[in-house]
């Protein structure tokens, strides 16, 4: 009899093709099923696959969209209408460079288009048991369901995957992330993995492929596990999975790559067989208990300082240790706030709804639900995940109720997450924000971020201020 | 690749926790093209930090000082390269002429993309990081020297410091081999490998 395995052994196994030679903790050649790719960074790839006259391996493996720089406005006449001439040929490049190559490409105007991590599941490109690597940090986002992710360098390594269909890599250790019971009223996926962040730290992870499991996990929704597999980078950990089970089942069926017919039976029998035994050991384990999770908001300026909305900006002068002390003070600075205010009321002065973290249906939904019969009384904008998304929103009326609320409602991109394409938050803004960083300006220099869930950004477009929704 | 044996370089410490790699490459620079031999990213590495928004250089951040101009190699605060995963942060810093960090912690995948690009990533213990950063800040301009065939670090006192390191970058940063080389060796071992994975699980084959 076999010994038990994680998911996550299971599935790096299945990939080995060369294994570590060096029998000294070295790297195995891992089979790439998928590889996405998008548009920022990786004209350096194909440049230097051109230089050196080499071919895409498998160019049916490889999906490229583009998302990081396109507009989310006024996009029928894009791209050749976007002012920024270096924005504008790193978009026109990707569509240049996977006609070349070979490559499927969803660009600006294809009804497909959106954000990578957004249309991968959404398409049903992502499947469980497939190896999947994107040139994008939030690559675990497919480990949601129950694919092996695996984040890559949009230049170097990405060449590798594209002209050899393989990629390098020593296996990690893993730890299991455990939460059982019911989450409480206005918890969402995003107040969890914070939770968890905030409890281990930006690089409490590190080194691990994490697996989410538990009661409160299997409850989620896909968009939930999406979210919460998203952020696993923000804990460090490159790889999040969580196993794949009737819920990740019915999401895909249907979905355009998904499997059909006979086929579906047979890939539907395999992923039955995928999922951690039951006595699987995990290089470490960690459980979080529903009853502690509340909404949860960032303060400070990584992802790790983040706090219950019923909390308050901490102290510095109370840490002991010099280097939290140092860097929570260099925080505090930066974000203009001064120790003990309380969370809940901090002035906010624009809302940005959207990401590969949060702009799936289920957090517009979230949203809506929060803004309808109210008004924005600040600037506020919602950027769907991906035109999909976007055209099922309007189906169900959720456009109007935003735009009835003053809220903008903009094209599918990655858009004021990162602000590489120019929707940025001015310097000395505060922004609350469903994105998935906040880091030191991350949304444009000097803009002051905090992040949030889909129901909490949009309290805080109602009032004006960082707001508990559950009071609202 | 570059190969990567021994070096000794004017080493400088970087004091500060959790720069992530849009500290180190704001995303905006992520546009530019890179020419092979031209160093591109050289004048993008830690920009924010080393200029002001006139592009004056900020008299007071460490790697503006003269006796750091230099520097090779950097000794880093905790979780350097953090964040996303831009590849430019790995070329920026190469660019730049640093060839060795050495941190108590680094983001895992800009230490992924230094040492395929030539840039070696050292983990050492916080105490002894901490110890190397007094050293360096007593001594402005000291040299650290860097041994990878023997994993050893030595400080500006003398002493030697041990660290582990993956043995398949260990090999590939000696010889100064790129990964698509040594990947194609195999490529016989890929197609067999392939034909009997798409055996396994048909259904592939369909949507594809």
């Amino acid at each position: 009899m076999n010994p038990p395995v994680s998911i996550f052994d299971r599935l790096w196994a299945r990939h080995v093709i060369v294994a570590d030679a060096t029998g000294a903790g070295g790297e195995d050649l891992l089979f790439v099923d998928r590889n996405l790719v998008h548009e920022g960074g990786t004209f350096l790839a194909f440049d230097q696959m051109r230089g050196e006259g080499r071919q895409v391996l498998k160019p049916k493996q490889t999906l490229a969209v583009t998302d990081h720089y396109l507009p989310s406005t006024n996009r029928a006449t894009a791209p050749g209408s976007i002012a920024n001439a270096e924005i504008r040929r790193v978009v026109e490049a990707l569509d240049h460079n996977a006609r070349e190559f070979g490559i499927e490409h969803y660009g600006v105007h294809h009804p497909r288009q959106g954000i990578i991590h957004v249309i991968g599941p959404e398409l049903g490109w992502t499947q469980p048991g497939l190896l999947i690597t994107c040139c994008d940090s939030h690559t675990a986002t497919h480990g949601a369901l129950g694919a092996l992710p695996i984040p890559i360098g949009q230049s170097n390594q990405l060449r590798h995957v594209l002209a050899t269909q393989t990629i390098w890599q020593k296996k990690p250790k893993t730890m299991r992330i455990s939460i059982e019971g019911t989450l409480p009223a206005q918890v969402s996926a995003k107040d969890v993995i914070l939770s968890i962040i905030a409890r281990i730290g930006i690089g409490g992870a590190s080194g691990h492929a994490v697996e989410y499991a538990g009661s409160a996990i299997r409850a989620l929704s896909m968009e939930g596990r999406m979210t919460l597999c998203n952020m696993s980078i923000e804990a460090g950990a490159r790889i999040g999975m969580i196993a794949p089970d009737d819920t990740t089942y019915a999401y895909l069926h249907g979905r355009p790559f998904a499997p059909k017919d006979t086929d579906w039976d047979q890939a539907l029998a395999y992923w039955r067989t995928l999922p951690s035994d039951a006595d699987a050991r995990f290089d470490r384990e960690l459980s979080l208990n529903t009853s502690e999770l509340a909404p949860m908001v960032s303060w400070g300026t990584s992802p790790e300082d983040s706090s219950p909305i019923t909390g308050s900006v901490p102290d510095p002068a109370s840490m002991a240790d010099a280097e939290k002390r140092g860097r929570v003070q260099r925080a505090l600075d930066y974000m203009k706030l001064a120790p003990g205010t309380p969370l809940a009321g901090i002035n906010i002065d624009r809302v940005f709804i959207g990401s590969c973290t949060n702009a799936r249906i289920e957090d517009l939904r979230a949203a809506a639900e929060v803004v309808k019969g109210r008004k924005a009384v600040i600037p506020a904008m919602v950027v769907p995940g991906s035109s999909a998304v976007k055209r099922q929103a309007e189906s169900e009326g959720l456009d109007r109720i935003f735009l009835a609320a003053g809220f903008e409602w903009r094209d599918a991109s990655c858009s004021m997450c990162g602000g590489s394409n120019g929707d940025t938050v001015a310097a000395g803004q505060r922004s609350a924000s469903t994105t998935n960083r906040n880091f030191e300006g991350r949304q444009g220099p000097g803009a002051l971020t905090h992040i949030m869930s889909p129901a909490m950004a949009a309290a805080a477009a109602v009032t004006g201020r960082l707001t508990d929704v559950r009071t609202l | 690749m570059q190969p990567f044996t021994t070096l000794t370089a004017i080493a400088a410490p970087l004091d500060i926790a959790k720069i992530d790699t849009g500290m180190i490459v704001p995303g905006r620079f992520q546009r530019l093209p890179r020419r092979p031999g031209h160093a591109d990213y050289a004048r993008v590495f830690l920009h924010d930090l080393r200029f002001d928004e006139n592009e004056q250089p900020r008299a007071e951040f460490i790697l503006n000082h003269a006796a750091y101009r230099e520097a090779g190699i950097l000794v880093t605060g905790p979780d350097f390269g953090c964040g996303s995963s831009r590849e430019a942060a790995a070329y920026a810093t190469l660019d730049s002429g640093v060839r060795a960090l050495i941190g108590a912690s680094f983001g895992d995948v800009y230490r992924g993309n230094c040492m395929q690009n030539g840039v070696l990533t050292i983990v050492l213990p916080a105490p002894v990081i901490s110890g190397l950063m007094t050293q360096l800040k007593a001594a402005p301009g000291a040299a650290i020297t860097v041994d990878l065939a023997l994993q050893t670090v030595t400080a500006p006192d003398g002493s030697t410091h041990g660290f582990d390191i993956d043995a398949t970058r260990k090999e590939r940063l000696l010889k100064g081999l790129d990964d698509v080389g040594v990947t194609l060796q195999h490529l016989a071992q890929i197609e067999t490998f392939e034909k009997q994975y798409r055996a396994d699980m048909p259904w592939l084959a369909s949507i594809l």
